[in-house]
């Protein structure tokens, strides 16, 4: 590496941290003041959340599992947002991913384990990408709101996948199951686990490999450049000779594939079986991770690790102190929250500027 | 005529490490034109958003009428009197004249809209200054000039005593402009102040009384319109004289091939209504083509029609015999410096070495293990073309958004012209650029002529049109009125070429006039 790179690296990542840091303490310092108002100590809840999520081995595992669909979600949101296209349609997409990895989950196919996996992975990521395949189409070449579209779309694949595990009717449902559920994937297709004793799976080193893989494409190949491109300035773009159309279909379906991985991954390696409403709103949440990490696929293994380690320690915050899981959402959305202002602020000093001038009370004010 | 009506004192303020007024006095007296001459980033607009609000001066005080104020928005500026008409005009298209004059101002029955009473008034004010507009039709429907006479009813409805006008003939037709000189007479005849901001030297005598020249932030002097002339400006303007008009003699003839082959094009604007009828010209080695007209008359269409990102509806564009069908990719057959180098040219958040390589990233000096970007290589082709093109800048990782506007078109510049392209389309390429860059370009795109390349040169700007081209064509509402020869003594008849009338066409005169009046 030259010494440009490595100067300019160091300062992008100081970039991209700093940032975020003071966002999520300020976040915890005015969750806190809720939690004391709310009767309880913040520092002992917060000892608790801290516990429960990297305080030993086993609760470290959790906060892993917790993360995985958050980061691999994550990335499609990171993958689209950085191209200047919103798909908000991560949840769906994981829904359809989740379908394709049971599909080909439940065949017993005649292959050795690491190949039925990557099937199940592929077809995870097929499956989301043709979920996106329709909205992706209707915004490149026609020009329809991406938001609109793909949000919608979300809520046709939850439901399509409670019609698909019902027990009575559905094609993939198990016959006599008391909750909607297709049938146990067969061995090869599970994911294996990591820490044994433990529910931590692969699927957290696909998202972490994805990761790097994504950042590298994105930053040192020259389709992840024409690709930033097209984000960062379309007419630019257009101007460079790039198809705006094509561009931006590969983009969706690259986005909508990504999203299909984590809901194989979560098929795969966590319930090694489809159920209806498995996602707990994973694909939303996974645009919060994805702004925290302002769109850096490297900063996202960050941010989700953060967001996975809230969702761990909540419920050992529950049981030991009482505090409701509430506030770990209430901790996410002031960390969103003070993120944005923070990114509208630094683009304009001058709100800032006008800020302190309240505070310092201008002579002009005593005029009137 | 000798009131002070208006005094800035010592007014100093500073963007970051940027000093863009530094102890500016700056006065105008009732019923005066004072102007405010400079080149682009000089702080002329920096000075005037001061005065109207927008920026609180870090230093310096102001004084309306004798009485010191401190001017926080606009709005109290609006208070104090002073008016302000945008260079790019504040207008809300699909309401009316009158709709857009009362906008915001309270209404005598609220909470309905009392537009009767306005209008009343607005014709005694229309009567008086000679603004004659039609105020019941959207503004969209009128022409920039109306428009403009729109703008200035705004400032006067709201009983302005200072008007401030930004470069107000940057759009206009040299009638036009004639008729806006006509209005500022009569402004100053009922004791209105006007403070005219201009970065063109030979207008700025004409209108004004005293002219007030900025260098860097700072008065470089103050002159009664009297003293006043080109020459000794541009020295206050730019530190040194500047030779304000080079020839070159042309290096191509007849005989040379043709580049650039326009035949019949028609195309259709934004709107979809037909924005180029009926087009064609040549462009040979050697030569450059300057096309002259009045913004918004088909320029930019036809530029992006042979950039192929407009569909051409009829005819075609063949660029060294080869049609064009859509962006040429290729950097050594055209180079395109957008219009809009901030919207088309750049990607602003890319740094500069990463915009000199916007087109050119796949070739294979730029990878490695055949699928990588070598940034080493990228970053010192980066150097390279700073050192070449002048670039300042703190290095090639600094976002192309930090550079001034000068430096940013070198930027384009050293990537368009890099691989010496046949033909280069240079649209609008000195927009917003100070005199200094404005040379700078210019010199640069001589030298690609004089080593071959054909080059079609548009710009609303006839004085820069006027001393770079070998021949110009001027264009009027999508057509193409004629052409000249750059010659001084042809001015009268590109003027009449930009309103609209064909050499051929003079007889038909009298009756285009009729029809306007």
């Amino acid at each position: 590496m030259n010494s440009w790179s490595l100067k300019g690296a160091l300062q992008k990542a100081k970039d991209i941290i700093v940032g975020p840091i003071i966002a999520i303490a300020l976040a915890l310092l005015l969750a806190g003041i809720l939690i004391y108002f709310s009767g309880y100590e913040p520092l002992a809840a917060y000892g608790a959340l801290f516990k429960g999520s990297v305080g030993n081995i086993n609760s470290l595992a959790v906060t892993g599992v917790r993360m995985t669909p958050l980061l691999l979600g994550g990335l499609a949101v990171a993958m689209s947002f950085s191209c200047g296209v919103s798909n908000i349609g991560i949840e769906g997409q994981l829904y359809l991913g989740a379908v394709g990895a049971t599909i080909v989950g439940l065949m017993p196919l005649p292959v050795p384990q690491w190949l039925h996996l990557l099937l199940v992975l592929a077809a995870g990521f097929v499956f989301g990408a043709l979920w996106a395949t329709v909205p992706g189409y209707l915004y490149a070449y026609k020009g329809v709101n991406e938001v609109v579209l793909t949000l919608m779309l979300n809520y046709v694949a939850i439901y399509l996948v409670s019609y698909l595990t019902n027990t009575v009717y559905g094609p993939l449902g198990e016959k006599g199951a008391s909750y909607s559920q297709s049938p146990e994937l067969v061995s090869t297709a599970r994911l294996p686990i990591l820490l044994k004793g433990s529910s931590l799976h692969v699927g957290l080193l696909v998202g972490i490999v994805l990761a790097i893989a994504l950042y590298i494409f994105m930053n040192h190949t020259s389709s992840g450049f024409r690709l930033r491109m097209v984000g960062f300035n379309p007419h630019a773009a257009e101007y460079a000779g790039i198809p705006m159309e094509r561009t931006r279909m590969q983009i969706m379906l690259l986005s909508g594939g990504l999203a299909g991985i984590a809901g194989a991954s979560e098929v795969a390696g966590l319930f090694h079986r489809l159920y209806a409403n498995f996602s707990p709103g994973y694909g939303f949440d996974a645009i919060a991770v994805s702004l925290l990490a302002g769109n850096n696929p490297l900063a996202v293994i960050l941010s989700s690790a953060f967001y996975g380690a809230l969702r761990a320690g909540a419920t050992r915050m529950q049981q030991v102190i009482g505090i409701e899981v509430s506030i770990v959402f209430i901790i996410q959305a002031f960390t969103i929250l003070f993120v944005t202002a923070g990114t509208v602020l630094s683009h304009r000093p001058s709100v800032i500027k006008k800020l302190f001038r309240f505070s310092k009370k201008s002579p002009a004010e005593g005029r009137g | 005529m000798s009131d002070i009506i208006l005094r800035m004192e010592g007014i100093t303020k500073q963007f970051g490490s940027n000093v863009a007024n530094n102890s500016v006095n700056f006065d105008v007296y009732k019923g005066e034109v004072h102007t405010l001459l400079g080149e682009n980033g000089a702080g002329k607009s920096t000075l005037m958003k001061v005065l109207y609000g927008i920026h609180q001066p870090d230093e310096g005080k102001i004084y309306v009428d004798g009485a010191e104020v401190t001017i926080n928005s606009p709005r109290e500026a609006v208070n104090y009197g002073i008016g302000m008409v945008h260079q790019h005009f504040m207008l809300a298209s699909n309401l009316t004249a009158l709709e857009n004059i009362v906008l915001g101002m309270p209404t005598s029955r609220p909470p309905f809209l009392e537009l009767n009473e306005a209008k009343v008034e607005l014709g005694k004010i229309a009567a008086e200054y000679d603004l004659h507009v039609d105020l019941t039709i959207p503004v969209w429907q009128l022409p920039v000039g109306a428009q403009q006479r729109v703008e200035i009813l705004k400032v006067l409805f709201r009983k302005a005593n200072i008007l401030i006008l930004d470069e107000p003939t940057a759009v206009l037709t040299p009638p036009e402009v004639e008729q806006l000189y006509k209005v500022i007479d009569q402004l100053k005849a009922q004791g209105k102040s006007v403070i005219f901001i201009s970065h063109k030297l030979n207008e700025v005598k004409k209108v004004s009384d005293r002219i007030t020249v900025l260098r860097h932030g700072q008065v470089t002097g103050t002159i009664s319109s009297k003293e006043a002339n080109p020459n000794n400006l541009a020295k206050m303007m730019v530190g040194r004289a500047i030779s304000l008009a080079r020839k070159q003699p042309a290096v191509t003839d007849a005989s040379s091939d043709k580049v650039l082959e326009i035949k019949d094009v028609t195309c259709l604007g934004d709107k979809g209504v037909t924005a180029l009828n009926n087009i064609s010209l040549e462009v040979r080695r050697g030569e450059i083509l300057g096309v002259a007209g009045v913004d918004g008359n088909g320029q930019r269409e036809l530029a992006e029609c042979i950039a192929g990102i407009r569909p051409v509806t009829e005819g075609s564009i063949s660029i060294n015999g080869q049609t064009v069908t859509g962006v040429v990719k290729d950097p050594r057959i055209m180079g395109y410096i957008p219009e809009d180098r901030r919207r088309t040219g750049l990607v602003l958040d890319f740094s500069i070495a990463e915009n000199l390589v916007l087109k050119t990233i796949s070739e294979p000096q730029y990878k490695k293990f055949g699928y990588f970007i070598n940034w080493g290589t990228v970053y010192k082709h980066a150097r390279q073309a700073i050192k070449e093109f002048d670039i300042r800048t703190s290095g090639p990782e600094a976002p192309a958004r930090h550079l001034s506007g000068g430096n940013q078109q070198r930027v384009v510049l050293s990537r368009e012209l890099e691989k010496k392209p046949a033909f280069i389309l240079a649209s609008q390429a000195t927009r917003g650029l100070d005199v200094g860059a404005i040379e700078n370009v210019q010199d640069l795109l001589r030298e690609q002529r004089n080593q071959g390349a054909a080059i079609l040169y548009i710009s609303t700007e006839l004085t820069e049109v006027m001393s770079i081209s070998d021949r110009i064509i001027v264009m009027s509402k999508g057509e193409i009125m004629g052409e000249v020869t750059p010659d001084p003594s042809n001015l009268p008849q590109i003027g009449e070429m930009m309103m609209g009338l064909r050499t051929s066409e003079q007889e038909g005169r009298a009756n285009n006039e009729q029809l306007e009046s």
